[in-house]
């Protein structure tokens, strides 16, 4: 009984894996498939002596390593506030579900008029409170653009680590806490020597697919600046669909995906194995 | 009972075989217009179906190409712009309809209009209208502002912008749709050509780094940071998003289609109906009246279909007097009959139409490539990085001459 469900395993997972790879290989066009010459690494070279390229690399760092910060910093302060006990406990465990449920191209929309240099409530509220003197031109400029879509992106997202961390919290027993605060330590110090670690499988498995996410990160930008002004939000997976469908050169689309895909694979790595160590024993 | 079923079977098959279904995939410009064409036309051929799907322009291109790529025959009919015909031609996307076209219509279509849907000697489709980015201004507020007429100049336009600013009556005196997008090539085009500049020299090595092309850029940069008379916000606004400022009153000046004036006059959508009218669009060198671009589209059988009979009557209806009479005055398209711009109806009924007929006598087009859509992305990405003060405009320009000869195998 094994066979089917390897056979389907290795068509929808390898198949378009090995396929991708190998047409890396090739300059095949979007629109004539049969007409692909082999040129070997060509592809990988011109990509990676790309300006254009690397510019999309350094924005896709900034976006993750700034957006998962943020989204794992108030998704664990949440959380630990979630787990305490208060009267509106439940309906705000609930209602923090809500952004993380809407799709993200309608996030994308909400963001955009919220952030519009005319009409936008951002602008609307800082003047009437004395804060601005002219309405601002949130996503007029490139960098601060880039940011605007991370608060976009984080509103939504950081909501994951706190439904991921609050059920792992949940399981660390009180009187951890109870023998902690009896030995003298205050909050800081219980945060950091039970709960972290206490918490670091959860929190590894939630940053691996959070900075994965974050890397692939195509729909906000597509929706909110579709890569400009100027390429300043231009990430990598939007320059895999520029060059796909809109360049059509599918050959070296697919050696972007290459790229992309052992990039992430690094980082998994990375933080398996800084952040995966021996079983963690607390003695009470 | 149940030989009444199996009639009934037979019956309602024999239907369905005996009607054609088309898929027709158009920008949602004139979708109002067309659903309603739509109606017509199947009172008019009741064995044919119409499907309609309606796509924003910027995402037109992208949704036609990669559902063709997979099925040849998912649209009968598609929505061209002119700057696709030559690419779509070259990928066999079209199928060649010069043994359909009646003498009448070689004879009578505008041949500025044709020419959009021709490449390499061959005819691909109809053109559905004739569009320019028109100049519309609103009269109202230059009358509260003392201002007789609209400006003729750049310089003027610059003036009159700051008097209305200066009065309080607009926040800026226009916006603009200069977003990473294929209309900021428009504007561009439209700015370039009335500072006398151009794309190409005569033999073929770019040159829009120069003379007027350089001059149209500058102004771009002027406008928003020295002269302060467009507003910021133009840079991520694109041709649609612009028309909320101007609808709402916001500002006095814009530069859009043909199909903005029955938004503008459409009380729904807009607090200024029959305050906005058209005049020619201003001018930067002494020389030359007035400067815009075109921005024509048509509609075209696709290769793959498997309905082309169907397809073409379809086409052909849009394409008729009666149709484009009635686009014109209710839509203010421009027709594509030579005829028409003689039309007492037309006349009477759109009040604006002689203005933006003047119009049509002073048009660049953008240039003609089989390679278009990557020319217009260097350009776009290097425009925006004038606009956005990270390089300036003449080495933005050097850059985007370097690599569009680079493209074009140079």
């Amino acid at each position: 009984m094994i066979i089917p469900a390897t056979v389907v395993l290795l068509l929808t997972l390898f198949y378009p894996i090995v396929n991708t790879i190998i047409i890396s290989f090739f300059d095949k066009k979007l629109f004539y498939p049969s007409f692909s010459t082999f040129v070997g690494l060509s592809n990988y070279k011109e990509i990676l002596s790309n300006e254009e390229f690397w510019s999309a690399f350094k924005i896709t760092i900034y976006f993750t390593i700034v957006s998962v910060f943020l989204e794992f910093v108030i998704g664990l302060f949440t959380a630990i506030l979630l787990n305490q006990n208060f009267k509106l406990r439940g309906f705000l465990r609930t209602l923090v579900i809500l952004p993380w449920a809407i799709p993200t191209v309608v996030n994308g929309v909400l963001w955009q008029w919220i952030f519009d240099s005319n009409y936008g409530s951002l602008n609307g509220l800082l003047y009437q409170l004395g804060l601005i003197h002219n309405y601002v031109n949130w996503l007029g400029k490139p960098f601060m653009a880039l940011n605007m879509v991370i608060i976009a992106d984080v509103w939504k997202n950081c909501w994951f680590f706190t439904i991921v961390l609050l059920g792992a919290l949940q399981t660390i027993p009180k009187n951890y806490y109870d023998a902690a605060k009896v030995d003298g330590a205050g909050f800081w110090n219980r945060l950091f020597n039970v709960t972290l670690p206490l918490l670091r499988p959860a929190i590894v498995v939630s940053l691996v697919l959070r900075t994965s996410e974050a890397f692939k990160v195509f729909d906000i930008i597509y929706i909110m600046t579709k890569g400009g002004p100027a390429n300043g939000t231009q990430v990598l997976s939007y320059y895999v669909y520029h060059t796909s469908f809109e360049a059509m050169q599918l050959g070296k689309g697919a050696a972007l995906s290459t790229i992309i895909a052992i990039i992430i694979l690094l980082i998994a790595l990375v933080y398996i194995k800084s952040l995966m160590r021996e079983e963690v024993e607390i003695n009470a | 009972m149940k030989k009444v079923l199996i009639l009934l079977f037979i019956i309602t098959s024999l239907m369905i075989f005996s009607t054609t279904t088309i898929r027709v995939i158009s920008s949602d410009d004139f979708a109002a217009f067309r659903q309603e064409a739509i109606k017509r036309f199947e009172e008019l051929y009741p064995d044919i179906k119409v499907e309609l799907l309606s796509v924003g322009y910027n995402q037109l291109y992208q949704k036609i190409i990669t559902t063709l790529a997979v099925d040849p025959s998912a649209f009968d009919v598609i929505d061209v712009d002119c700057i696709w015909t030559p690419e779509f031609a070259t990928l066999g996307l079209l199928e060649p309809v010069d043994n359909r076209l009646t003498e009448d219509m070689k004879n009578n279509i505008l041949e500025s209009a044709m020419n959009i849907m021709r490449y390499n000697g061959k005819t691909y489709g109809l053109p559905m209208f004739n569009d320019v980015l028109f100049f519309y201004y609103n009269e109202d507020l230059l009358k509260k502002a003392g201002i007789r007429r609209p400006p003729a100049t750049w310089d003027e336009f610059v003036a009159f912008s700051k008097i209305l600013q200066d009065k309080g009556l607009v926040k800026y005196g226009s916006v603009w749709g200069w977003a990473q997008a294929e209309g900021l090539i428009c504007y561009y085009t439209l700015l370039l050509g009335s500072f006398g500049g151009q794309y190409f020299d005569e033999n073929e090595n770019p040159v829009f780094n120069t003379g007027g092309g350089l001059k149209a850029l500058e102004w771009m940069v002027d406008s928003i940071y020295n002269y302060k008379v467009v507003d910021p916000s133009s840079i991520n606004s694109d041709d649609r998003a612009m028309l909320h400022a101007i609808a709402n009153g916001d500002a006095a000046f814009g530069f859009n289609w043909s199909f903005a004036w029955q938004i503008f006059n459409d009380p729904d959508q807009s607090s200024q109906v029959n305050k906005i009218k058209v005049a020619l669009v201003p001018t930067g060198v002494p020389g030359i009246v007035s400067n815009t671009s075109s921005g024509s589209m048509g509609l075209a059988i696709t290769k793959g279909s498997k309905n082309k009979e169907a397809a073409w009557k379809f086409i052909s209806f849009l394409a008729s007097r009666e149709e484009q009479r009635r686009q014109s005055i209710e839509y203010g398209a421009m027709p594509i009959w030579e005829d028409l711009y003689n039309d007492k109806e037309i006349l009477t009924h759109h009040p604006e139409f002689s203005e933006m007929v003047n119009q049509l006598y002073y048009v660049t087009d953008r240039p003609s490539l089989v390679k278009y859509q990557e020319f217009s992305r260097i350009l776009q990405i290097y425009i925006q990085k004038a606009l956005t003060r990270q390089m300036t405009p003449k080495e933005a320009l050097d850059k985007a001459a370097e690599e569009v000869n680079k493209l074009l195998g140079k």
